[in-house]
């Protein structure tokens, strides 16, 4: 068996594994989900060190994110030419795009080394963005937020169409491919997402550069891949050609990382993916891999002088993104609901990486990434809009898969005891208020066991003069935990006559409400 | 008509009027003893108990033949574990399941449209596990399968209702007793929201008529009322277990308001004082004056 064989199992593997972690990140009605559906984040050592950077503490799964680092440091970036499920999409989109020459200088490939310094510098300086373009960050978010929706969404459409046409063959075929399809591959409810077109667009538009070179984005992009091209400038696993080499420029036109060009004695080890096809596609076998302590392989590196502007550039990022009225304080905009355990503001921005995790699992649909409501700095973190859908009582996932601790994982009893924010009565709109409609669902609803909706009967008079008797609800606001579950089944739609704000979480001081 | 017919027919007329339903059943069936309008059995077990009141009932033969599809319909509307009393007794369901099987049952539906996730209710409830041992087809409610029906009721005009309800051989009525805050208590004829689709808050403006309205129309040929734990106050969701109170009992007959209204005296308040009951007296649906029915108590 070629090596090139071996790899393309080993990474359709490991895409495979990842597509069904993430497809399990799902409730199925259990307090907790049964697989380590966070795996590959775990694994991800630009996480363990821009957060160790950013909060000064360290992410529940330090000692994979360690052991990667180990492996790397010995053999190269195999993490990139075997691993990464977004290495492997990028092969697949590159086939598809087919073989293309290097277009970008190779000096170019330096970028990548500047996004990563930028990264790590804001989070020196406490600001954590590096999920943005942290390629497992990116990759889960946008599936879960885009790529996965639009699937399901699609997919729906085309089975209920097909469904619905009166020839009885085809109907039954869509019928029984729409329920193997929500058995195995569809989320339990059509998800729904803000973000979903902005961030699909990005995730797009990466892959997309694959017709304009092959891996483009792990050559010049990724901050990870060169976090991991650092780590193996010095690795154990080196190329050698030997005399037979014929000049013949096979190696560089295969070459994945860009690692080799024109000249194949030349090699990068930094920019070397491990991918193995110089060695498998040398016509003159001169190519070979093997363990050696000797020196060789050159490495790459950006200039000094670029390095240490992209480490300025990073730190002076974190005051432009900051000037912003009500920054991290979480008070400037009520609609900032964090979702259940998350830290503090400053602290939460400091460790979320967007990687979608906590909306990919939350069970109501109720976590939406958010655009501009916390800032720039705060794009793209989760905020629960209850409209769309309520926090469930006695739920705990979104603390369960969150990578970084930015949500803390709760136990059901200790949920109960934090509160996101507090709803408020619009006696403008309430229809017992209002309007001395009986209605009351509010109080039906509410889950706390004491509940925090309460209702007192009063009397109200109609035009004609008429008296009659209604409950009308009231918020009592040492017990409302903020779940938002009145705000989402409040039968006045559009603006609904009670709703949800931040107003005190407990996990503010600035946003108290009660002395 | 002469002296003797005259006396005659008053004389039947006046046996007749005294005579209870009951005992004119009782003289066609020679043996078989009176069949109960409700049978109210309290016990530990709560299929020992579903069980016997079935079988007072004049057992499950009575309401399920050989092959018939069957709907059992509990109450699965809240992320509530069994000892809160949200939701119905799985013990209660499962009971109900085996029993139509015993009749020889060609498929038994268990579902409900929760108001909390549908995979938490159904999973922490116990319901979707005890039924499917049971041998129930357990499943989610499909958006797609409501369909409006014309009720002409008193305050809905028509609803969309789930349509395996309506196409059902058999619908058996698998309450929960609790306190409600707008409506006071729910019982039998208030689960049947848990089939109603589209926006169905919006009852709640005319909640009691609104109940009867759609009970008139689903009817269930059993309504067995689970009170083995009642939820006292903070309904119907619960989540206090000093609210709730065990009373070991499940309550069960063919006519939705008799059983409500006996479900009321549960909670110490009577049947006429539930507005669903009194309207569903009052338009026919049933009859709530509990002195009138032969109730028969048992204990296990």
């Amino acid at each position: 068996m070629r090596i090139k064989t071996a790899r393309w199992l080993v990474q359709i593997a490991f895409l495979l594994l990842f597509l069904f972690l993430f497809i399990q990140t799902e409730s199925k009605g259990d307090d907790t989900l049964g697989y380590p559906v966070r795996l590959f984040l775990d694994f991800d050592p630009l996480i363990l060190l821009s957060t160790l950077l950013s909060s000064r503490g360290l992410v529940p799964g330090f000692l994979l994110s360690l052991s990667a680092v180990v492996a790397t440091v010995f053999l190269g970036r195999v993490f990139c030419g075997w691993i990464c499920p977004l290495g492997t999409i990028h092969n697949i989109a590159e086939i598809a795009a087919g073989r293309r020459k290097p277009v970008l200088p190779p000096g170019a490939r330096k970028w990548k080394y500047w996004i990563l310094f930028f990264l790590l510098s804001s989070s020196l300086f406490t600001m954590q963005v590096t999920g943005i373009l942290d390629p497992l960050c990116l990759l889960v978010r946008s599936l879960a937020l885009s790529v996965h929706p639009a699937f399901q969404n699609g997919f729906a459409a085309l089975f209920q169409t097909a469904g619905d046409w009166p020839v009885p063959v085809l109907s039954a075929l869509a019928e029984g491919l729409h329920d193997l399809f929500r058995k195995l591959l569809f989320s339990f409810r059509e998800p729904r997402f803000f973000q979903a077109v902005f961030t699909g667009l990005l995730f797009g538009i990466i892959v997309g550069l694959n017709f304009v070179e092959k891996r483009f984005w792990c050559r010049y992009l990724c901050p990870l891949g060169a976090l991991l091209g650092l780590l193996s400038r010095k690795a154990l696993l080196k190329r050698s050609v030997s005399e037979g080499c014929t000049d013949c420029g096979v190696c560089g036109r295969v070459c994945q990382g860009r690692a080799t060009g024109e000249d194949a004695r030349e090699w990068a080890s930094s920019e070397c993916l491990a991918c193995f096809e110089c060695d498998d596609l040398c016509p003159s076998g001169s190519v070979r891999f093997g363990f050696s302590r000797e020196k060789g392989g050159g490495s790459f590196l950006p200039g000094r002088r670029s390095v240490l502007a992209s480490l300025l550039a990073g730190a002076a990022a974190v005051p432009f993104f900051r000037i912003f009225p009500g920054s991290r304080a979480g008070v400037f905009s009520g609609k900032l609901i964090r979702p259940p355990g998350a830290l503090d503001e400053g602290d939460f921005l400091a460790r979320c990486v967007r990687c979608g995790e906590c909306m990919k699992v939350c069970i109501t649909n109720g976590l939406q990434p958010a655009f501009l409501e916390g800032g720039l700095e705060a794009l793209w973190t989760p905020v629960l809009v209850p409209s769309v859908g309520y926090c469930e009582y006695r739920c705990t996932l979104c603390g369960q898969v969150c990578p970084t601790g930015a949500i803390k994982p709760l136990s059901p009893g200790e949920k109960e005891s934090v509160r996101i924010g507090t709803a408020f009565i619009d006696f403008g709109r309430c229809l017992p208020h209002a309007f001395g409609i009986p209605c009351l669902v509010c109080q039906e609803v509410c889950p706390t066991a004491m509940k925090a909706v309460w209702f007192e009967k009063g009397n109200v008079t109609d035009r004609e003069g008429g008296v009659r008797t209604v409950k009308k609800p009231y918020v009592d606001p040492a017990r409302c935990v903020g779940c938002g579950t009145c705000e989402h089944n409040c039968p006045v739609r559009g603006e609904p006559a009670i709703r949800v704000v931040s107003t005190g979480e407990s996990r503010s001081k600035e946003n108290r409400l009660l002395l | 008509m002469d002296r003797r017919d005259f006396l005659k027919k008053t004389l039947c007329a006046a046996a007749a009027a005294s005579c209870p339903g009951t005992l004119l059943s009782l003289a066609e069936g020679w043996a078989v003893p009176p069949v109960p309008d409700l049978a109210v059995v309290r016990g530990p077990s709560p299929e020992a108990i579903t069980r016997a009141a079935v079988d007072a009932l004049g057992g499950i033969r009575r309401f399920v033949s050989t092959g018939d599809v069957v709907v059992v319909k509990p109450n699965i509307g809240w992320d509530r574990t069994p000892e809160y009393g949200a939701n119905t007794h799985p013990a209660v369901v499962a009971a109900l399941v085996t029993l139509c099987f015993e009749a020889g049952a060609g498929k038994v539906k268990v579902f409900d449209r929760p108001v909390n996730d549908p995979r938490r209710c159904y999973r922490q409830s116990g319901i979707a596990d005890a039924a499917e041992a049971a041998g129930a087809d357990v499943h989610y409610v499909d958006e797609r399968k409501f369909k409006t029906v014309k009720l002409d009721g008193l305050a809905l005009k028509d609803w969309p209702l789930y349509e395996e309800i309506l196409e059902a051989d058999r619908v058996i009525n698998v309450p929960v007793a609790k306190t409600h805050g707008l409506s006071t208590l729910t019982l039998g004829m208030k689960n049947w929201m848990g089939v109603m689709g589209g926006g169905r808050w919006l009852i709640h403006q005319r909640v009691h008529e609104s109940i009867v309205d759609v009970a008139r129309r689903v009817k269930p040929v059993l309504t067995v009322l689970d009170a083995v734990r009642i939820l006292t106050a903070n309904g119907p969701q619960g989540g206090r277990l000093e609210d709730v109170k065990v009373l070991d009992t499940v309550v069960a007959g063919t006519d939705p308001v008799a059983v409500d209204s006996f479900g009321a005296t549960l909670f110490g308040i009577r049947g006429r004082d539930l507005e669903s009951v009194r309207i569903g007296h009052e338009t026919g649906l049933g009859n709530m004056n509990l002195d009138t029915l032969n109730i028969r108590r048992i204990e296990r």
